[in-house]
């Protein structure tokens, strides 16, 4: 059987600078960034302040989504809105018309959906609401524990099932009726590049000849207080990823839906081909959760199996999609890993970070700054790394400071996860 | 593992991962401010502690482990826990 080559025909972007291709694109060239102040009010009661990248005006009904689908979940869901299905709805959508498919019964078409904490800030106002609402009305004295536990159930067991990967999916897969190879990954902040290998692996194993990658977060008053919590949050309001004024990241809305495809099945349906899919490469350090492990070498080992599965040269790289989060000791990790493997300040690698245009949009992040490669491969134009004019010298790497044209071959995008998923995969234009 | 032990295997470590002057190393001296250390030779500090002790440092433990009073705390506690 031949080896079937994997290539990348369909992007649908959903950021706060932009939704949809031209959109997105459009706020990359003008250099936006959307960062509100969010005043989070439990009652009357304000709870938190805080800055993100927000998505403003986003209306699901604007995508052109079939409105009796979008009906079906609202029923399942009482009612209830969840913007981080929303979003992966909207990113599907903008993909498959990307990539020029009306009638997904028409192929035979995957998904692979990924998320790093679906659904978690509905469920958790809900329970928080009822819990407090039960203790005050003293409801927990008066009904006995067995009956308290049993009412708890009843009210939140919607949410808390969505807080799953799998309703997720179904309603998804129901909305676009794809009915192939499924799966909902969750590989924290590189689970775009998870999705994607993922995908890449089920059209080689010829289960599909599509399958479509989506990733969302929705901004949320839990991931604040816990980044706050732990340290990486940001004071001063903006994210410049490897910069001597580094001090940690802004939260972001995103969403991304990449569309893989079979090589020899774009050509003859006649898809424009953004770019191939070459490979990735993972290596899990099994250490911490929430703190790299320095001195190890497992993200240098997953850059360079990336290089390994593509058959890639590190000479051959032209442009490095860094994870850059902006926080002193993840952007040394990374910068540590960069420069042992393609060399200190290394002169024909263009290196590049995205969030300080849409802020770290967590399981999108990956998918989402992989669509901004495909556009720039598209366009042949390289963006600039927003707010990384000053690097600090201890990173030994130098930033694309001003967009311009720029004919862009082979990319590699990078990602250092929280729980040391470490991941990088290769992208190349035919 | 008796306390002076742990100053002396902790001492010992830092010198291997960090390259500093043994003497320099008070119980409340800083790591940051007084012995040079950086917060990412901090982590790396954490990971030999590990190994060297075979213990487990919670995360948000890690930022809070600045000084060699501070170390010694966290490893015995974790000792004990593992012993309990």
């Amino acid at each position: 059987m031949r080896k079937k080559r994997v290539v990348i025909t369909g992007v649908g972007p959903i950021s706060s600078i932009g939704m949809g291709q031209e959109a997105f694109w459009n706020g990359l060239l003008n250099n936006q960034d959307h960062i509100r102040e969010h005043k989070e009010y439990i009652g009357k009661e304000l709870w938190e302040t805080f800055r993100y990248h927000k998505i403003e005006n986003f209306d699901i009904h604007q995508f052109g989504i079939d409105r009796d689908k979008l009906k079906r979940i609202k029923d399942w869901k009482e009612g209830e809105e969840n913007e981080d299905l929303n979003y992966l709805l909207a990113s599907v959508k903008l993909a498959l018309d990307d990539g020029k498919i009306k009638n997904t019964n028409d192929y035979r078409i995957g998904l692979v959906l990924a998320h790093e904490n679906i659904g978690l800030m509905p469920f958790g106002l809900k329970i928080s609401g009822l819990a407090y609402d039960m203790l005050i009305g003293k409801s927990a004295q008066v009904l006995g524990k067995k009956d308290f536990y049993a009412v708890f159930y009843e009210q939140f067991i919607k949410s808390g099932y969505d807080v799953q990967g799998f309703p997720n999916l179904f309603h998804v897969t129901q909305t676009f009726d794809i009915k192939n190879f499924s799966l909902f990954v969750n590989n924290a902040c590189a689970s775009g590049l998870y999705a994607m290998e993922t995908a890449s692996q089920i059209i080689k194993n010829d289960q599909s000849d599509i399958v479509i990658t989506a990733v969302s977060d929705h901004s949320d008053i839990y991931k604040y207080v816990w980044f706050k919590e732990i340290g990486i949050y940001s004071e001063k309001g903006y994210m410049s990823p490897f910069s001597k004024n580094a001090d940690g990241i802004l939260i972001g809305d995103g969403a991304a839906g990449v569309m893989l495809e079979d090589y020899e099945h774009a050509q003859k349906r006649g898809a424009f081909i953004y770019a191939e899919y070459l490979g990735g490469g993972f290596d899990l350090e099994n250490w911490k959760i929430t703190v790299p492990q320095i001195g190890s070498q497992s993200y240098q080992s997953a850059i360079k199996k990336a290089l390994q599965q593509s058959s890639v040269a590190v000479k051959d790289i032209d442009v490095l999609c860094a994870h850059g989060v902006g926080k002193k000791t993840i952007d040394g990790y990374e910068s540590k890993a960069i420069t042992d493997v393609f060399g200190k300040n290394p002169k024909d690698l263009a290196i590049t970070a995205f969030k300080g245009y849409l802020g770290h949009t967590l399981g999108a992040s990956a998918l989402l700054e992989t669509i901004i490669i495909l556009l720039m491969m598209k366009n042949n134009k390289i963006i600039a790394s927003k707010n990384c004019e000053d690097v600090d010298p201890q990173h030994h790497l130098r930033l694309v400071e001003k967009t311009k044209e720029c004919q862009i071959k082979t990319v590699m995008k990078i990602c250092c996860p929280f729980a040391g998923f470490n991941a990088a995969v290769l992208l190349k234009k035919g | 593992m008796k306390k002076e032990e742990i100053v002396k295997e902790f001492k010992k470590l830092l010198v291997e991962v960090v390259d500093v002057d043994e003497n320099k190393i008070t119980g409340d001296a800083h790591f940051f401010k007084d012995i040079g250390i950086d917060s990412l030779k901090a982590i790396e500090i954490t990971v030999a502690i590990e190994r060297r002790f075979k213990i487990n440092v919670r995360d948000e433990q890690i930022p809070q482990i600045t000084t060699l009073n501070q170390a010694v705390s966290a490893i015995e506690k974790a000792l004990q826990e593992k012993n309990a």
